[in-house]
């Protein structure tokens, strides 16, 4: 332990020697660590933004479907279980928010327009926590029970049918036997969404509505789990799957939309790349300032062999300096990072470019989040890389030959 | 028994195309106590004996003592251990650790060693008194003279007690009236503690405080003289 | 060699290790920069040009609104008389007329609201790729013949195959009950979930009669060689059109500004990528430049107690600089070309890419398009940068006093 503290002081004494070359390093490290930390916050921002969003309109982080029923979305492919015992099943689990509900392609049409339109009929109690929008910002209002008998578009739905609260539309489908089914709705609340895409493309009447109008008894085609957070849905996975046979497919929200589950994972590997090439571009300027800090320094050293000590200890001492200037680098930065995200958390306005995040997926609001984990990983990659990094001038610096160095000009 | 005893050591160097013969078959033994001058011109083959005496440099062959104990044919971690615990150093020039303070450098051997910071305190201020740098332990080397940074190397050198100091040209950058100081220190030192001094020097006054004087010439000893005798 | 040259070149090689380290970040960034800047720009045009040889083309002409509300009744009226007079303004065969109505597709047992397009078969071809992506059966051949093309999705979905009959049902241009039953002749698939769910195609004859369009369609499809010449095209196109019309040509932009947008967004954050790097390398610089200044002190006070300007020393590092930064630039150039090269011909793939390619429209394997641009603004901004980091200590020089200067140990 004597050894360490008279290696700590030296490194620490050292480093401060030449102190515009360490302000120098220390700007870089500084700038580095904070673009690699900015740079993730955005992203993460974005990716959390796009998930939560795209799950809200999916919805829910597990559903439930007849196997057959991605292939062909009809009211044929029901969920084998009857509204009645999933309710028995699922009223006591520990989820978030759970419901039924029925969705089928329809048609919907207008005094002017037709267009076709995802079906839903849901149960407005228990889909109140699973729905995209609040369903007290719905223009006029949002159905009040599975037997309202009006009908909840999206606003932009309304404007292309040239239609509007109060007017009736209908709404045609197929029921079980392939027969045309159909019935007359009054509008009574429009809502809207991030997207013109998903205001066109939902319409939401009652379930036991939808049921009757369908002929399909207390028979549902989806059921959707909500669980606490969207990056741990096993055990809401876990604990749906135990609950029923093969008779219905179990999806996570990642199987279902693979483009956001892939999203992700690219995002997580963008984050470690982006991390790694910033460090590579920091790894240069740093092995130059140690090797020129051992240059400058080869008599002393040459003096400490000398006088006993071992080349372990000099390659340490480099060792210790080198992890001495990043940790104060990474200091800075992480402190650069939080000092420049958190005035950003109530979001960055990039509305400019709307409609061009909206085809990646993303709002136009930005919001960053800043993550412990990211701030952690980041310090990690840099001190790792940088202690393999100045491995090399350490390591130069504790082969040299004691006589040979102490008399070097 | 010697302080040190060298048997048959040479050592061929080559600088550009030309082979130097710093060592040529060079015999001595140096007993306990021995205040000794190694004088040679430049390049005669003193500082070569010197770093070989210190376990600095291998001869290419030939036999080399320390205490009893044969050093030539150690590891470069044996030869480390030997000079941290062994021997005492003072060299030319750049004896210090610039970014250590006088005491710091004083208490850098034996911290090393792994002496409690009490005892090397208590150590260190002893000897920096002794060496009469009293009231300078907090300055570093750059804030010092010349000479009161020789005295930090001495007092760096004797502090761990080391049966044996090696001094390389330690008056090369003295005044003489600063390097006469340090001889006598030396001297005194000598006497007090029975340590054993090598000192290679071509500086004729240094000369004159050695008990014995042996010049070397091209590698080779030419004279070995009893100068208490005398 | 001029003494001057030599000087500096001598003291660029007195820290040979120093002076590679610093051309290594970069060469580094160079590398980075045409690299990226080739794959971005690469695929840009990729997502450009994909995007819109599905259907949206270069631009079109349309009845005005049409673009945001796709109404049955915003026509272009006579329209391939109007398609044929801008082929001859253009001498271009890359012009085509379409109409598109919505309909519900019924096949036996299934039916969906799709968007039907009524098409050239003789000319849809050279402004789409849909007709080259039909995977089964043939295109639409005869202009006149009562068929249709659909996507895989509604194939599967429909439970139909080849040769199969649909009936589309909808709503004529004045509202009134539109039918048709058309026999399937071929499947495409795009890939992209969307089109391959929602879209068929029928001869723009049959198209005419089943909507009672009286000789009227809703689009008029350009597409030109190059997106510069778009403005250009655009105002011949204009010349044609019938003097009392109000019909409009909007561009690929206006009718996709999703696109642009994406592509700016995408550019907005990887700016704020180089720009980090070039930064990074500049404190590189700066450091390196800065130390080879201060350990020349002595010297330079010795030259300037000569007689020599301090102005001309900071010449020289400027000079220094300017040499490092041309190898950096040079080597940085080449090995990013080479680079750059091999995946020009071997396209780049990474885990994850085929969904997000899917997301827009491109391959699964991407291919940089290196040109003058990409080859050469990164290294021009990394030297440029590489010269204002020098600055700092080329200017400290004239603050120098020489006898200062000489007792610097």
């Amino acid at each position: 332990m004597h050894l360490f503290g008279i290696l700590l002081r030296l490194a620490w004494r050292n480093l401060w020697r030449n102190h515009r070359r360490t302000i120098i390093m220390l700007g870089a490290i500084g700038v580095g660590v904070w673009a690699m930390i900015f740079m993730t916050a955005l992203t993460r921002g974005m990716v959390d933004q796009m998930i939560t969003d795209s799950i809200g309109v999916l919805p829910g982080h597990v559903q439930m479907h007849h196997p057959d029923y991605r292939d062909d979305p009809s009211i044929s492919n029901r969920v084998s279980i009857s509204d009645a015992a999933l309710n028995e099943k699922f009223d006591d689990a520990d989820f978030e928010a759970w419901a039924s509900r029925v969705r089928v392609p329809a048609v919907i049409t207008s005094e002017r327009e037709s267009r076709g339109v995802t079906l839903l009929g849901v149960d407005p109690a228990a889909e109140r926590d699973i729905s995209f929008f609040d369903y007290d910002e719905v223009e006029g209002r949002f159905l009040e029970s599975a037997s309202d008998q009006g009908i909840v578009i999206g606003k932009r739905l309304a404007e292309t049918l040239e239609t509007e609260i109060g007017k009736r539309i209908v709404l045609m489908s197929q029921d079980p036997e392939n027969d045309i089914a159909d019935r007359g709705f009054r509008i009574v609340g429009l809502y809207s969404a991030n997207t013109k895409a998903i205001e066109q493309a939902y319409a939401y009447i009652g379930k036991t509505t939808a049921q009757k109008m369908l002929r399909v008894d207390d028979a549902t085609t989806e059921v959707v789990f909500l669980g606490e957070d969207y990056r741990n849905v096993e055990p809401v996975y876990e604990a749906v799957t135990s609950a029923v046979d093969d008779t219905v497919l179990v999806q996570r929200w990642f199987d279902i939309d693979t483009y956001l589950g892939t999203m992700l994972g690219v995002m997580d590997g963008f984050v470690l790349v982006w991390v790694v090439v910033i460090f590579l571009a920091l790894s240069f300027g740093l092995v130059n300032t140690l090797v020129m800090a051992v240059f400058e320094r080869v008599r002393e050293i040459g003096l400490m062999l000398a006088l006993g000590m071992k080349p372990a200890s000099i390659l340490g001492q480099i060792l210790i300096e080198s992890m001495f200037l990043l940790a104060l680098g990474l200091a800075v930065g992480n402190f650069l990072a939080w000092a420049t995200i958190v005035p950003l958390q109530d979001g960055i306005d990039i509305s400019v470019v709307a409609e061009g995040m909206e085809m990646w997926g993303a709002s136009s609001m930005l919001y960053p989040k800043l993550y412990a984990s990211d701030m952690i990983l980041a310090s990690g990659v840099v001190l790792l890389l940088g202690f393999l990094a100045s491995l090399s001038p350490a390591w130069r610096a504790s082969r040299y030959e004691p006589v040979e160095a102490i008399t070097k000009v | 028994m010697s302080a040190v005893r060298c048997v048959n050591l040479c050592k061929t160097y080559r600088q550009g195309d030309q082979d130097i013969k710093a060592l040529d078959h060079v015999s001595i033994e140096i007993d306990e106590g021995d205040f000794v001058c190694l004088s040679a011109p430049s390049g005669g083959g003193k500082t070569t004996l010197l770093n070989a005496i210190g376990g600095l440099d291998i001869p290419d062959s030939g036999e080399v003592y320390v205490a009893g104990g044969r050093i030539d044919n150690l590891s470069k971690g044996e030869l480390a251990d030997l000079r941290l615990k062994q021997i005492g150093f003072v060299f030319q020039a750049y004896n210090l650790i610039p970014v250590l303070t006088a005491r710091e450098n004083v208490e850098f051997v034996m911290q090393v060693q792994g002496v409690p910071s009490a005892e090397r305190r208590d150590k260190s201020n002893a000897i920096l008194k002794e060496v009469g740098l009293e009231g300078l332990e907090t300055r570093r080397p750059g804030e010092m003279s010349g000479g009161q940074q020789q005295r930090v190397a001495v007092a760096r050198a004797i502090a761990s007690r080391p049966a044996l100091v090696l001094a390389d040209e330690p008056t090369a950058n003295l005044d003489s009236k600063t390097a006469d100081e340090l001889m006598e220190l030396f001297t005194q030192l000598n006497k007090h503690h029975n340590t054993t001094f090598v000192i290679a020097t071509h500086d004729q006054r240094v000369m004159t405080y050695a008990g014995r004087l042996i010049r070397m010439l091209d590698g080779r000893i030419v004279d070995d003289i009893d100068q208490r005798a005398a | 060699m001029n003494l001057v040259f030599r000087l500096a070149w001598r003291n660029l090689w007195r820290h040979p290790r120093r002076t590679w380290l610093t051309t290594g970040a970069m060469v580094f960034s160079n590398i980075l920069l045409v690299f990226m800047m080739s794959l971005q720009f690469g695929m840009y045009s990729l997502m450009i040009d994909n995007s819109l040889q599905i259907f949206t083309g270069h631009m079109q002409v349309q009845a005005p609104g049409y673009k945001d509300d796709q109404k049955m009744r915003q026509i272009v009226p006579d329209i391939v008389p109007l398609a044929n007079e801008i082929r001859d303004e253009l001498k271009s065969e890359r012009v085509a007329a379409r109409g598109w109505a919505f309909a519900l597709a019924s096949s036996e047992d299934r039916s969906f609201g799709i968007g039907v397009y009524g098409v050239e078969p003789e000319f849809e071809a050279r402004v789409s790729n849909i007709p080259g992506l039909v995977s089964s059966g043939r295109y639409l051949t005869e202009n006149n013949a009562a068929e249709i093309v659909i996507g895989t999705v509604l194939a599967r979905n429909l439970r139909v195959e080849i040769g199969d009959e649909l009936t589309l049902l909808g709503s004529g241009v004045d509202g009134s009950f539109a039918a048709a039953v058309v026999d399937i002749v071929g499947i495409f698939e795009s890939g992209v979930t969307d089109i391959d769910r929602n879209i068929a195609e029928i001869p723009l004859g049959i198209f005419q009669d089943t909507f009672f369009m009286e000789g009227a369609g809703h689009q008029i499809v350009v597409v030109v060689d190059a997106l510069d010449v778009v403005p250009e095209v655009q105002a011949s196109v204009r010349s044609v059109l019938p003097v009392s019309s109000n019909l409009v040509v909007p561009d690929w932009d206006e009718m996709m500004p999703g696109l642009k947008q994406a592509i700016q967004a995408d550019i907005g954050s990887s700016f704020f990528m180089y720009f980090i790097l070039v930064v990074l390398v500049s404190f590189s610089v700066l450091n390196t430049q800065l130390m080879s200044v201060l350990e020349r002190t002595r010297e330079f006070g010795i030259v300037m107690a000569l007689g020599l300007r301090p102005g001309k020393l900071g010449r020289l590092v400027l000079l220094e600089t300017a040499m490092m930064g041309l190898i950096g630039t040079v080597l940085g150039a080449a090995a990013g070309a080479i680079l750059t090269s091999w995946f020009t011909t071997n396209g780049l793939a990474f885990p994850g890419m085929d969904e997000m390619a899917a997301q827009f429209n491109l391959p699964a394997r991407m291919f940089p398009q290196i040109n003058l641009l990409t080859l050469l603004a990164g290294p021009a901004i990394v030297f440029m940068f590489t010269m204002l980091a020098a600055i700092y200590p080329a200017v400290r020089l004239r603050w120098q006093n020489p006898v200062d200067a000489m007792r610097v140990a």
